[in-house]
């Protein structure tokens, strides 16, 4: 069994992407074995008004029975827009979303700002989880019209720290990731707390190094797809040698974690 | 032709995926409605048997000075079936490129091939602000084996300053690997590249002039702006591109075939080797394509100056 916890619809409007459609993607999922995929709405992040991005996404999951058995949606909050709490409600409660999607980075604010912080404690109300990348793209080739700051992994500790008792999925680690960037009560907060990183950013080089210092239970199997190829994030898993981890260990990469993360 | 219902499909995916997960290429054929067309199914490749499948030669790979580091390459390289790597060890970034630093370089590479003589193949680095030391390194280091050149970023490979270097490597038949700088993608050059460094114009410049010459266009996955270097390099047959680096942006591989077509692309990995064979093989290519992007292309230069693989 595979469970994606990466994957988008939705337009990137610096770059034409493919395979960005629910039809799409199960397609992809279909050829590469993949039972489920987290889901998020790309558009989300370039909307102002980030709940048309949900109604999008939950408009194309009502297209086929197949996607809503296959897609685990996560809703995008935009915490210093207006209306956000609505959107909480409505893409929740009577939408479905299994998950919350943030974008700071692009929504500019801190997650520090206290109504980001609100937001954490209502999703840790309701048991869903927070999912945040480090970075969307690669800054670098990216167009004059897009942002240029990316985060490290260090940067996500101001909400964990704020709400240590919510659940935190952390996306796409294509900065400082190693936990020799944290001091040691950093660390140890890290590990206490409910967090899933995925294994699509290129900072996931020693896996199994990584699975020893911040816990096995720390890390599933993500694609980033359609942004990033849809093979890297899983051969990072499949290369690992026996002696590193164990088949139990590589189930849990493959669903168990995020199986057990996301409530499945 | 039989249609196969979802259910079977996917015990049959469980059953791959737990010998080895399977990887997409071929589409699946979806109705859009949740049920199966009549069209032949795919065929689930296993990601573990595809990275046996393919030879490999990395055409971009580098050395560092720490202890140990040749067998962690080596290490890494047995995981994703890399059968060579071509290596060079560039300079330090921002330095000044005198010759006792690329000597240091030439050195350490030249070591790690009598270390590892059936994995690594070496490139010699220079600077050619330095005319008499690099001209004398290219003899020395290509008498020792070496079969070509990487430079980097004190001078544009356009600037004349390079056309001895260039001719001497044409005598040799050898490759000249050049390295890109992240360039114009924000319209002003980065701020973290210095003046001399080289973006994919200059390489059309340099191969324009020199036609006889063989260059090779550093990793578009490498911070560059992958688009406009397939795009830059269009019909200019004796530039190479490989595809190594840390961006493995989803289609990079597929834009780069159609741009520039499958027989001008090297596989690489510039030491970000899961993306490196990752997106050759999240890659929309026919077997006999990938064959040639993994190994059949590099080699095919191996072979034009007597070092061929096999």
């Amino acid at each position: 069994m595979l469970i994606d916890v990466n994957s988008y619809i939705g337009h990137w409007p610096f770059r034409r992407l493919k395979g960005n459609t629910c039809k799409e993607q199960v397609a992809r999922m279909n050829a590469a074995g993949i039972d489920k995929a987290v889901l998020f709405n790309l558009n989300g992040i370039f909307y102002k008004n980030v709940q048309s991005a949900n109604d999008e996404l939950f408009e194309a999951l009502k297209e086929n029975s197949e996607y809503r058995k296959r897609f685990i949606p996560f809703a995008t909050i935009n915490p210093i827009y207006s209306g956000w709490k609505h959107d909480f409600e409505e893409s929740v409660k009577k939408q479905g979303a299994k998950g919350i999607r943030l974008y700071p980075l692009y929504h500019g604010y801190e997650l520090s700002n206290p109504a980001c912080i609100e937001l954490a404690k209502m999703a840790k109300d309701h048991k869903l989880p927070i999912a945040m990348a480090l970075r969307m793209v690669d800054s670098r080739p990216s167009s004059w019209l897009d942002i240029s700051k990316e985060w490290a992994l260090k940067d996500t500790l101001p909400l964990i720290k704020a709400v240590p008792d919510a659940k935190y999925l952390i996306l796409n680690l294509a900065n400082n990731s190693n936990f020799g960037a944290f001091d040691k009560d950093e660390l140890s907060l890290v590990r206490k707390t409910q967090l899933l990183m995925d294994t699509s950013g290129r900072m996931v080089m020693e896996l199994a190094d990584m699975m020893k210092n911040y816990g096995s239970d720390k890390f599933a199997f993500g694609s980033h797809y359609p942004i990033l190829d849809p093979v890297t994030g899983l051969l990072r898993i499949e290369t690992l040698r026996p002696e590193e981890v164990s088949n139990a260990d590589k189930e849990k990469l493959c669903y168990g974690n995020a199986k057990s993360f996301l409530g499945l | 032709m039989k249609t196969q219902n979802r259910r079977n499909f996917l015990a049959k995916a469980a059953a791959l995926a737990v010998a080895g997960s399977a990887l997409p290429g071929a589409a699946m054929s979806f109705d859009g409605r949740g049920t199966m067309t009549d069209e032949e199914p795919p065929v689930l490749r296993s990601l573990a048997g595809e990275v046996k499948k393919y030879r490999k030669i990395d055409a971009h790979a580098h050395v560092y000075f720490t202890k140990g580091n040749f067998e962690q390459v080596i290490d890494i390289a047995d995981r994703l079936n890399i059968e060579k790597l071509v290596i060079s060890r560039p300079m330090v970034p921002g330095g000044k490129g005198e010759p006792s630093e690329f000597i240091d370089c030439n050195n350490l590479v030249l070591k790690a091939m009598k270390q590892f003589p059936n994995r690594f193949f070496g490139q010699l680095t220079l600077n050619p602000q330095y005319p008499k030391e690099s001209m004398e390194e290219i003899v020395r280091c290509t008498g020792e084996g070496m079969i070509g050149a990487k430079l980097y970023n004190h001078v544009k490979i356009n600037d004349p300053l390079f056309y001895p270097v260039i001719e001497k490597f044409i005598d040799l038949k050898m490759l000249i690997l050049m390295h890109m700088g992240i360039g114009i993608a924000r319209i002003q050059y980065d701020a973290r590249e210095p003046k001399g460094v080289s973006i994919p114009e200059n390489m059309v410049e340099a191969a324009l002039r020199y036609p006889e010459a063989k260059f090779q266009l550093a990793h578009i996955g490498g911070g560059i702006d992958w688009e406009a270097a397939c795009k830059a390099v269009i019909g200019v047959p004796n530039i190479f591109v490989d595809v190594s680096g840390s961006n493995n942006a989803a289609h990079m591989v597929d834009f780069a075939v159609k741009c520039i077509g499958v027989d001008r692309l090297f596989f690489g990995c510039d030491n970000s080797f899961y993306q490196g064979v990752g997106h050759v093989l999240g890659a929309n290519l026919t077997d006999a394509d990938r064959n040639k992007l993994f190994f059949g292309n590099y080699n095919k230069y191996l072979k034009s100056i007597g070092r061929n693989v096999d």
